[in-house]
């Protein structure tokens, strides 16, 4: 079974948005390979014009989170850098013992994800400290900012529609579904350490 | 479905089931973000029509959510709809977004929930349309969607065909027969992602957030949401065909056919809808009521957030007269409870004087923000504008200038004139005032005759005590010291409001200051016996009061004579006033052994200026003055050399102390005869004096 390997488009976030970007992606990615038993709930993003798609299991939102909140600790640490998350889906193997004691399992990974995100703080690196009133460098800043956002917006709509191309044209990969569950595949959710 | 010719569509039936299904799927998932108001809103409405290929699931309440492992919200549009096609899943369903605009209200009314109109072209009218609906025709609509769900069969080798066809063939028909689970599954799992992916991408499209207005905002609009289906494509035209962007999902390869789904869609939608999507930039508003511009009493506070903290409101922190409004009010010497900034003012004097320091630096608001630190600056500034200001404390109490500007700045709080006007004058010491109080007539030349008189001992004899220091000579060099420290410190303490409380001597700690002060005192008191004479620092009123203090902390019946032939206010006004002096001259003092020396020689030198010419006593006296400056002749420091870090209005204020000391030793000595010969400029204590002045 091959593994493939989606490299997602790189998007330039800042700090305050990755949140935001990484539930948006992760949950539509998890959506297109949750094939149990669905009921879909819409997510508008917060800080976007885009609405997602979540499968609705509490259990897959609250993990989803935990990684994002590691991946904020460590951009927090690591500010203004390039970096991946890595959401893989495998299935787990269990090795022929020799031994009865010897039972070891294996992930075999079918499916790679990587969401490639460029942390950027613009208040270290874009803002302009000027001695003008205060007025007019906020709304310079302000101009600034939503268009970021919007170019932002535009390209995280473009992931989506890379992940929904991705996801439309691989499909032999897909292992078999062998349970009932919500998310039919194990899945890990890989932050940078 | 029974199984057909090989001709039509031969799939397997359970897979043709799987195609049905993905056509009304399909339908559903685009109609519940296309059709407004007709999305599951209403979930008692189960418009689910049960069909012969979903009996198997026909026990659960809604079977064809089951189907693909999707369960949606209903949608009545698709599935009043999906009947209609039950028939062939040969032929296409395309369904055809509409954006309509309405031009009349009425004719919305009639529309069905979610403006949904209705065609069916497959031969039957089963849903005549109304002459509303025909209206409705011409009103302008425009194709910003078009669906294609499409099952294009195989007419070439069908494996389904060979599957029932060759059902007599045990081995193929087993092989083959066994490999339709296998199949099934396959395609059922493709398809259920392709469900997925089209539940997504519908959320995706522009068309999306028309959808989303329409259903929030809860009121007939304009423009709506419609859809057609069709079971045919009608073409679009070239130019309709040049805007359009198409998508088509990846094929799902089926035994006998496979399954399209592909989508055209206007990339970019006008802004069709009626409510602007576009966010206001944020502004700045200006004019807001209660703001700066519109309330003045809140220029302080805008101004203060905006930048540093103001000094003026720095200075008014110490004594609790800051508040938000960063203005002064006069009282209470303890800080604000309100006001937590940690830049504290160090300027107690100028916290009288806001006006001022306002009226000096800026009529706005803005010029009065200045860092703490400038709050040190300020205190010798503070003194050159009294010295230079038209609004002196010895001015009338009605100035009505600083106080109509306090008043604009603390509205609920009313400064008393003549208190500031006191403790205008008490807090620059040295410096005199300006133009001549009333009550004392010829202040300023008083004030004049006090600058010079700083300068010679023999000045501080003018003070009425004078006699009292005559009275003491041995007993004033050690036991006045000590009294002259008493004086100074029950000054402090006791006189609240008066400036006196900022004695010279009291900037040090050390017992040999207090003797200077006192020297100071006592040729003030001999300024100050006159009522010509106008305290610099204060009015005649204050420097009386504050003489008036001392002897009256001391309990002394010539002190207690003294004032109350003066008749002074009581001694109650501006506590905040003598602290705020006293803070001034500590601030300004110079170092304290510096000082110390200094003002021991100082001390001496007043000694000897003053007594003298003073003393009946005259050998007494020069004993005095000679033992004096023995320590000071010892330390080498110079009278001259005293004045020179400080101030005239530090040396005034140290004369101003000489005198009431003087004049309350003379008091005390009962001797009176003194004040005149104060007057007299020693020749030796007058250099240090001179040079000051």
């Amino acid at each position: 079974m091959n593994c493939e390997t989606c490299q997602l488009k790189e998007l330039v976030v800042e700090p305050l948005e990755i949140r935001d970007v990484l539930r948006c992606i992760l949950h539509t990615i998890v959506f297109h390979r949750a094939l149990g038993l669905v009921r879909p709930k819409d997510v508008d993003c917060e800080l976007f014009d885009i609405t997602y798609v979540q499968c609705g299991d509490a259990e897959l939102e609250r993990k989803i989170d935990e990684k994002i909140n590691l991946f904020i600790g460590w951009v927090e640490k690591h500010p203004n850098k390039k970096s991946q998350v890595c959401l893989s889906f495998y299935e787990v193997r269990n090795k022929q013992a020799t031994w009865m004691f010897s039972n070891k399992t294996e992930r075999l990974y079918w499916e790679q994800w990587y969401i490639n995100l460029h942390v950027v703080n613009t208040k270290t690196h874009g803002k302009s400290h000027n001695s003008k009133a205060p007025i007019n460098p906020g709304d310079n800043a302000l101009e600034e900012s939503s268009s970021r956002r919007a170019s932002l917006e535009s390209a995280l709509r473009e992931v989506l529609f890379q992940i929904i191309k991705f996801v439309n044209e691989k499909k032999d990969h897909i292992p078999s579904v062998t349970n009932s569950e919500v998310i039919s595949f194990p899945y890990e959710i890989t932050t940078p350490r | 479905m029974a199984s057909s010719p090989c001709n039509s569509y031969s799939e397997p039936p359970i897979i043709e089931q799987v195609i049905t299904e993905f056509f009304a799927k399909s339908l559903h998932i685009i109609l519940e973000s296309r059709s407004p108001y007709a999305s599951s809103r209403n979930h008692s409405v189960d418009h689910f029509i049960s069909s012969p290929s979903s009996s198997s699931s026909s026990s659960s309440s809604r079977p064809r959510d089951k189907w693909f492992n999707l369960a949606l919200r209903d949608c009545p549009a698709a599935l009043e709809n999906f009947d209609l096609w039950r028939k062939s899943i040969l032929e296409p369903l395309v369904i055809d977004v509409l954006l309509v605009h309405r031009s009349s209200a009425s004719n919305a009314t009639r529309l069905s929930p979610g403006g949904c109109l209705l065609r069916n072209f497959s031969g039957k009218d089963r849903f005549p349309m109304s002459p509303r609906m025909e209206e409705l025709e011409t009103k302008s609509d425009k194709t910003i969607e078009r669906w294609v769900i499409q099952y294009e069969s195989r007419k070439e080798s069908c494996f389904g065909r060979e599957v029932y066809s060759g059902s007599r063939k045990s081995t193929a028909a087993s092989s083959h027969s066994s490999e339709i689970p296998t199949l099934y599954k396959k395609t059922y799992k493709r398809t259920i992602v392709m469900l997925r992916s089209l539940y997504v991408f519908v959320k995706l499209l522009p068309a999306y957030k028309i959808f989303q207005e329409l259903n929030s905002s809860g009121r007939i609009c304009p423009l709506s949401l419609s859809h057609r289906i069709t079971p045919f494509v009608e073409p679009f035209t070239r130019a309709e065909d040049a805007e359009m962007n198409q998508f088509s999902f990846v094929p799902i390869d089926t035994p006998c056919g496979r399954l399209s789904l592909t989508v055209s869609y206007l990339p970019a939608l006008e802004d069709k809808s009626s409510e602007p999507s576009t966010p206001l930039s944020t502004q700045f508003i200006m004019d807001y009521v209660g703001g700066p511009t519109t309330d003045p009493l809140k220029m302080f506070q805008s101004v203060r957030s905006a930048g540093p903290l103001p000094h003026f409101v720095s200075i008014t922190r110490q004594h609790s007269w800051s508040n938000d409004h960063g203005f002064m009010r006069s009282g209470s010497p303890s800080p604000s409870p309100t006001y937590s900034d940690s830049q504290a003012m160090h300027c107690d004097p100028n916290v009288r004087f806001p006006p001022h320091h306002l009226h000096d630096q800026s009529p706005s608001a803005s010029s009065v923000l200045h860092n703490a630190s400038v709050a040190h600056k300020k205190n010798t500034s503070c003194e050159d504008y009294l010295s230079s200001s038209p609004f002196s404390p010895m001015s009338s109490p009605s100035a009505p200038t600083p106080n109509a500007f306090l008043r604009s700045e603390s509205a609920p709080v009313n400064i008393p004139s003549p208190r500031r006007g006191r403790n205008s004058g008490l807090l620059n010491q040295a410096l005199p005032p300006s133009s001549p109080k009333p009550q004392r007539p010829g202040c300023s030349p008083r004030t004049d005759t006090l600058r010079a008189q700083i300068t010679t001992p023999s000045a501080s004899q003018t003070c009425s005590p004078e006699g009292k220091l005559r009275t003491k000579k041995e007993p004033l060099r050690s036991g006045d010291f000590e009294t002259v420290i008493s004086l100074a410190k029950l000054q402090a303490l006791s006189f609240g409001k008066d400036e006196v409380g900022s004695l010279p001597g009291l900037k040090c700690s050390s017992p040999h200051i207090p003797f200077s002060t006192s020297s100071s005192r006592l040729s003030l008191l001999d300024e100050f016996d006159d009522s010509e004479f106008a305290c610099p620092f204060a009015d005649d009123e204050d420097i009386t009061e504050s003489c008036n203090r001392v002897k009256l902390s001391e309990g002394k019946d010539q002190i207690n004579e003294n004032s109350e032939s003066r008749g002074l206010v009581p001694v109650q006004r501006s506590p905040d006033a003598a602290v705020g002096a006293l803070v001034q001259m500590l601030k300004t003092a110079p170092p304290l052994r510096q000082d110390l020396s200094k003002s021991v020689r100082s001390s001496q030198v007043f000694r000897g200026d003053f007594w003298n010419p003073r003393l009946q006593h005259n050998e007494c006296m020069e004993a005095e003055v000679e033992r004096s400056e023995s320590p000071a002749s010892n330390s080498g420091i110079t009278a001259s050399g005293l004045f020179k870090p400080r101030t005239t209005a530090d040396a005034l204020e140290e004369l101003r102390i000489y005198k009431e000391m003087k004049e309350w030793l003379l008091k005390k000595g009962g001797s009176k005869s003194l004040g005149d010969s104060h007057k007299d400029k020693p020749a030796c204590g007058g250099g240090g004096l001179e040079e000051k002045s």
